[in-house]
């Protein structure tokens, strides 16, 4: 069975080229638009093996968004990543505090971003 | 004094002080479009470099996969697609920064009815920095950099810190792990 993902980005291009790297991967994708439409789509999917969102997105930011996640059982431990072109240090911080497993800054490399994964994912 | 300036009432040294307020807004606000106006040029014209640069790397990464022949490894196709995804991300990247002039210029607007309204509005008002609130809106490094070289001539390059060491076989400096 292939691992799902929930792939959240206002950018419709970047959802694309994520959910393209993933997919190519053997990821089931579930896109959404923002952190509101994310949380709309995931109440009553059982489980999700992986979370990539942006940061600044509309109606709900990727720091709020992993706050929700974080407060369901299902997702407690489920990695997510921050895909952004935030760098600062404090933000990181900020989306550690919040439960972020990891960050990267986009633009991102395809190669780099399922070595990531492999490394963040469960064995 | 006449009974059109700008929040106009009351005795003619409350007029004139409110006329001198005024005067000090719009000088203020004149002085910070001066610092602005080039900031938001460069921005711009960093979007046109990085449009025109990403699209001679989709063409050079297109050309070479175009020029695979058919018994070309996986591996080979995996790096060309991959380097064709990373130049591709510029549209997101550049609708960034075009978005953070936008709003740079909507902030701008709104001063500036508000110095139009008079001086009554713009009294409480004036000391409001535009200059910090166009900084507010950027989220990327490279905007900020080139934010703080415009409006000055000795700017210096930050050291780079970062939380944790990326390792070697990742992208240096672009990957966090917590």
């Amino acid at each position: 069975m292939s691992k799902t993902a929930l792939v959240v980005d206002d950018s419709p291009t970047m959802r694309q080229m994520v959910t393209f790297t993933l997919t190519s991967a053997g990821f089931t994708v579930v896109e959404a638009e923002n952190g509101k439409d994310a949380v709309n789509k995931i109440s009553g999917v059982p489980k999700m093996d992986l979370v990539v969102t942006d940061l600044n997105m509309p109606e709900m930011d990727g720091i709020a968004l992993i706050k929700e996640l974080r407060k369901l059982a299902t997702f407690k431990f489920t990695p997510i990543l921050m895909l952004t072109t935030e760098s600062a240090v404090e933000t990181k911080l900020e989306g550690k505090e919040a439960g972020a497993t990891g960050w990267i800054v986009k633009p991102f490399n395809p190669e780099v971003l399922m070595k990531v994964i492999a490394k963040v994912l469960p064995s | 004094m006449s009974s059109d300036i700008p929040g106009g009432e009351g005795t003619t040294t409350d007029q004139y002080d409110r006329l001198q307020e005024h005067q000090q807004a719009w000088e203020e606000f004149g002085a910070c479009a001066v610092q602005m106006i080039p900031v938001l040029k460069a921005q711009m014209a960093a979007v046109t470099e990085e449009t025109e640069r990403s699209a001679m790397e989709l063409l050079v990464h297109l050309r070479l996969l175009a020029s695979l022949g058919p018994n070309a490894s996986e591996d080979d196709r995996g790096a060309s697609l991959s380097k064709i995804v990373i130049a591709m991300q510029f549209q997101d990247i550049t609708r960034q920064k075009l978005e953070h002039v936008g709003q740079a210029l909507d902030q701008w607007s709104i001063q500036l009815h508000k110095l139009m309204r008079g001086a009554g509005e713009t009294g409480t008002k004036r000391r409001i920095s535009v200059l910090e609130r166009i900084k507010q809106n950027y989220t990327m490094e490279e905007e900020r950099r080139l934010h703080a070289a415009t409006i000055s001539p000795d700017y210096q390059e930050p050291v780079p810190i970062d939380i944790e060491e990326p390792e070697a076989e990742q992208d240096r400096g672009s990957v966090t792990l917590f």
